[in-house]
């Protein structure tokens, strides 16, 4: 199994990292949110441990990223704060479950496997809004009609219901959706055309607004 | 003796009258901006044995007056076009011409049939000098046109093959792939009509 562990104190990164290979997990260590977004959205992991206090990201904005990408990996906040305020921040941000520092290895494991039991009942499979259905297993658009989905367009629209009526700018859709490739903001807008478009055809009551000078946001006509 | 009797040498100048229409116009679109508005037209009056167990399976005499009024598609046009839009402009076309209405239309373009066809169907009646079938003169004809993409005429290519093909091992395999194939050809003709748009705005 792998799993993607975000902690930027050193200790305690290496601590969790040689338990978990002890006990035959594959671990990539990461310093901050924005590597461990970049990661999520690389690699496939079987569960994700997040430290919310973290530079350049804080977990909790990594958490949201991770999610909106539509990535449903079963994830675990590891925090020094006691504050009923950022539990519950960092579940609504889209974590299965949480550890206060400090906690005991075999808890931490306990959690991951407990998570990983439940992982196939977790999966979204379907998204919607309006009319609309966005089958993200079969890659396929569906209202009226029903039309094939390119997998970067799956994961844009994805990304756009998952944040429906909020406005996301071209470089927020670029690091969920094209991590990494050096894609440019034009990519975002000829993708949300070609969205435009396929979504006028299935007849969806839906459309993206927003253009190569404002930002994305899907909203009902 | 052919079943549509005396009325062969009329139907075949109505069906000449709307072909040449429509390249006409092609033509015209070609010299302004610089493309044929279809890639290719066939036309052609539906044979006599074909015509002759249609009208079986309907269960009406083998007569004129049934192979021209109770089918319309004894004149039959099909315009396959490169992008979605020229389908349009030859319905917007077919709409306009003089002499004709539009008795019916169907766009499965824009409601594609169940298992994923897509064409936009017209039948015309075409007002002719010569007389028809029910003695009137001037005389009316019907004509059924089918409008596609490239991509949707080799999908229906291939569903016509299924269709009439007796043994089939896996048919609701294969007509679940053909109807995702559907699905697929259908994003890439969106997707091309999306992309000549931009290419043009540039």
């Amino acid at each position: 199994m792998k799993i993607l562990l975000a902690e930027d104190e050193l200790d305690l990164r290496e601590v969790v990292t040689a338990y978990l290979e002890y006990q035959g997990y594959h671990v990539t260590a990461v310093t901050n949110g924005a590597q461990a977004v970049e990661k999520a959205a690389a690699d496939a992991y079987d569960a994700i441990v997040m430290d919310i206090m973290m530079p350049v990201m804080d977990g909790i904005a990594a958490m949201r990223a991770i999610r909106a990408a539509g990535n449903t990996v079963p994830a675990i906040f590891l925090t020094a704060k006691s504050q009923v305020a950022d539990r519950v921040e960092g579940l609504d941000a889209g974590a299965d479950d949480y550890l206060t520092k400090p906690f005991a290895m075999e808890e931490l494991h306990a959690r991951l496997r407990a998570l990983y039991r439940r992982k196939r009942e977790y999966k979204v499979r379907t998204l919607s809004f309006g009319n609309l259905e966005l089958d993200t297993e079969a890659s396929e658009l569906r209202a009226h009609n029903t039309i094939g989905l390119a997998l970067k367009e799956v994961r844009l629209l994805s990304c756009l219901l998952s944040n429906a009526d909020q406005a996301l700018t071209a470089e927020q859709l670029l690091t969920e959706v094209w991590p990494g490739e050096g894609a440019s903001e034009e990519v975002v807008w000829m993708y949300v055309s070609f969205l435009n478009a396929k979504l006028q055809s299935v007849r969806a009551n839906v459309v993206i607004d927003g253009d190569r000078n404002t930002p994305y946001r899907v909203r009902m006509i | 003796m052919s079943i549509y009797e005396g009325y062969l040498e009329t139907m075949t100048a109505v069906m000449d009258r709307i072909v040449h229409l429509i390249e006409e116009n092609s033509r015209r679109h070609e010299a302004e901006h610089g493309e044929k508005l279809y890639e290719h037209l066939s036309h052609r009056i539906k044979g006599d044995d074909s015509m002759r167990e249609k009208l079986a399976r309907l269960g009406v005499d083998p007569t004129a007056r049934n192979a021209l009024r109770a089918v319309t598609d004894a004149i039959g046009l099909r315009v396959v076009c490169l992008f979605i839009d020229d389908v349009y402009e030859n319905v917007q076309l077919l709409k306009s011409l003089p002499g004709c209405s539009v008795v019916q239309e169907k766009d499965y373009i824009r409601n594609a049939k169940p298992n994923g066809y897509r064409s936009y169907h017209m039948i015309l009646d075409v007002e002719t000098d010569a007389p028809d079938v029910d003695g009137h003169a001037p005389g009316h004809y019907f004509v059924e046109i089918q409008l596609r993409t490239i991509a949707m005429d080799t999908w229906a290519a291939l569903e016509h093959e299924l269709k009439y093909k007796k043994h089939i091992a896996n048919p609701e395999l294969i007509a679940q792939e053909l109807h995702r194939c559907a699905n697929e050809l259908a994003s890439c003709d969106v997707s091309m009509q999306t992309l000549r748009k931009i290419i043009r705005e540039l």
